[in-house]
């Protein structure tokens, strides 16, 4: 099975992949990348109730932000069993660094 | 659960209300002032509007949308007290109460002040602090304004615009990696900017100049205009406007040294720069504030050109009354553009297209 996620999972096998690919379906259009891509999954957790998955983004001052964690909750909500809840959560700490970003990414923005 | 979002929805009914009426106030006496024919000339409330018109547009269309936009980023009610202020003090404006207007968008940016500082406490970072700094500039201007101290308001005005947009390209550009002495030419820049807006009209002029460049040199629109789509869209709004920028920069400079640049370097700022950002980020941030989906698709893309050839015509086609018909003619293009892509949402049969939906890869 493909694992390309740059954050911690931790929950079932079974959900690891189709949690990424939801994921990585979340465009920032202002940046042409995934929200994977641009490493603002800070993690993912599953248990038998629940998906918690903590997104950052790069800016405290962007209401974007909000559109984008709405879409998030919306592609998880595609691949999550019936009955389990979702919760997209916001953190600013750590503080988002260029670090974060995956490989594609750098070489999109020219690293 | 979804996120802990707060919408605060009913405290934008007053500025859904009082915004269209400032932005068609601001554009009729625009239209006036550069010589087109209006049915309603003479009225209490476009006479007003023609004495107002940067008031209005930057104060009360814009001032009020960045702080809407704002508040809506720090997701507490109290920060939409501001924007309805704002919003508000265009009706008053229109009514012919205009120092109650200007009061009141004192008010408003003295509370965008307040709510900039809370951006920066959640997130101290140089391009957080750029905005409080804009804000801080959008308060001096408006103090100068209301007061009638002597302040120069429409470059302090200015200079909160282009700071708010120049931190939030700043904030983007963190995704490229930075050569040694950006970061410093940038600052040198902004440090000019700011000294320019309250004492030297050159000083502002090529400040702006150099920002243009140095914007065109560093932002990620220059790599996200080989996308498709809305990121396409909006790369193409930023690199049109930050042309316009040079083009005003260098206007600017000249009409402080006495040359008949005055209309170049307003207009290629306000018009050319500053709404040919709003073209361009409002498909993303309409969603956001307003909770409507939009879809999109080339059609995006009449509006922009009607803008900037219009604004062509005016500046350098001698054409004054004719292109300003052309850009008013844009911004409702562009208006109805986005009822348009709201309507095709809701219509559409799947979410193909829609504004976040863009995948660049």
């Amino acid at each position: 099975m493909k694992h390309d996620e740059n954050y911690p999972y931790a929950g079932p096998e079974a959900l690891r992949q189709p949690v990424l690919n939801a994921l990585r379906r979340v465009v920032d259009p202002e940046v042409a990348m995934t929200i994977v891509d641009v490493g603002l999954v800070y993690g993912a957790t599953v248990t038998p109730e629940r998906l918690h998955v903590l997104l950052t983004m790069t800016s405290a001052a962007c209401p974007v932000a909000y559109v984008i964690l709405d879409d998030a909750y919306a592609e998880l909500e595609r691949v999550a069993p019936a009955g389990m809840s979702i919760d997209v959560e916001l953190v600013w700490e750590p503080p988002w660094t260029t670090d974060r970003m995956s490989a594609s990414a750098k070489a999109f923005m020219g690293w | 659960m979804r996120n802990g979002r707060r919408f605060a929805g009913h405290w934008l009914l007053l500025p859904a209300l009082a915004v269209p009426a400032a932005l068609v106030g601001a554009i009729a006496g625009g239209l006036l002032r550069a010589g087109v024919a209006l049915p309603a000339a003479g009225s209490g409330w476009l006479d007003a509007a023609v004495q107002a018109h940067s008031f209005l547009m930057i104060c009360c269309v814009l001032g009020t949308v960045i702080a809407i936009e704002r508040a809506v980023a720090v997701g507490h009610p109290l920060a939409f007290v501001g924007p309805s202020m704002s919003a508000g003090a265009g009706i008053a404006q229109l009514a012919w109460a205009g120092q109650l207007a200007a009061w009141l968008v004192l008010a408003a940016s003295l509370a965008f002040v307040a709510v900039s500082v809370v951006i920066v406490r959640r997130q101290r970072a140089a391009h957080t602090g750029l905005l409080l700094l804009g804000a801080v500039c959008w308060a001096v201007g408006c103090l100068g304004y209301a007061a009638g101290l002597p302040v120069n308001e429409v470059p302090c005005w200015f200079a909160f615009l282009v700071l708010t947009i120049a931190a939030e390209r700043l904030e983007m550009t963190r995704l490229m990696r930075r050569r040694p002495g950006t970061s410093a030419a940038l600052a040198v820049i902004l440090v000019a900017l700011l000294l320019g807006a309250v004492g030297s009209g050159v000083l502002f002029g090529l400040a702006l100049a150099a920002l243009a460049v140095w914007l065109l040199l560093f932002d990620i629109a220059r790599r996200t205009v080989r996308t498709y789509g809305l990121s396409r869209y909006m790369a193409v709004c930023l690199l049109l406007g930050y042309g316009w920028l040079l083009v005003a920069g260098l206007a600017w400079a000249g009409a402080s040294r006495g040359w008949p640049l005055r209309d170049a370097a307003l207009h290629g700022l306000g018009l050319g720069f500053v709404i040919g950002m709003v073209f361009g980020h409002a498909p993303v941030i309409l969603p956001a504030i307003a909770r409507v989906k939009l879809k999109f698709g080339p059609a995006w893309y009449a509006p922009l050109a009607l803008l900037h050839a219009s604004l062509a015509l005016r500046l350098f086609g001698g054409l004054l009354a004719v292109g300003a018909a052309g850009n008013a003619l844009a911004i409702a293009a562009f208006a109805a553009t986005v009822i348009g892509a709201a309507l095709a949402f809701q219509h559409s049969p799947s979410r193909q297209g829609q504004v976040h939906g863009t995948d660049p890869s």
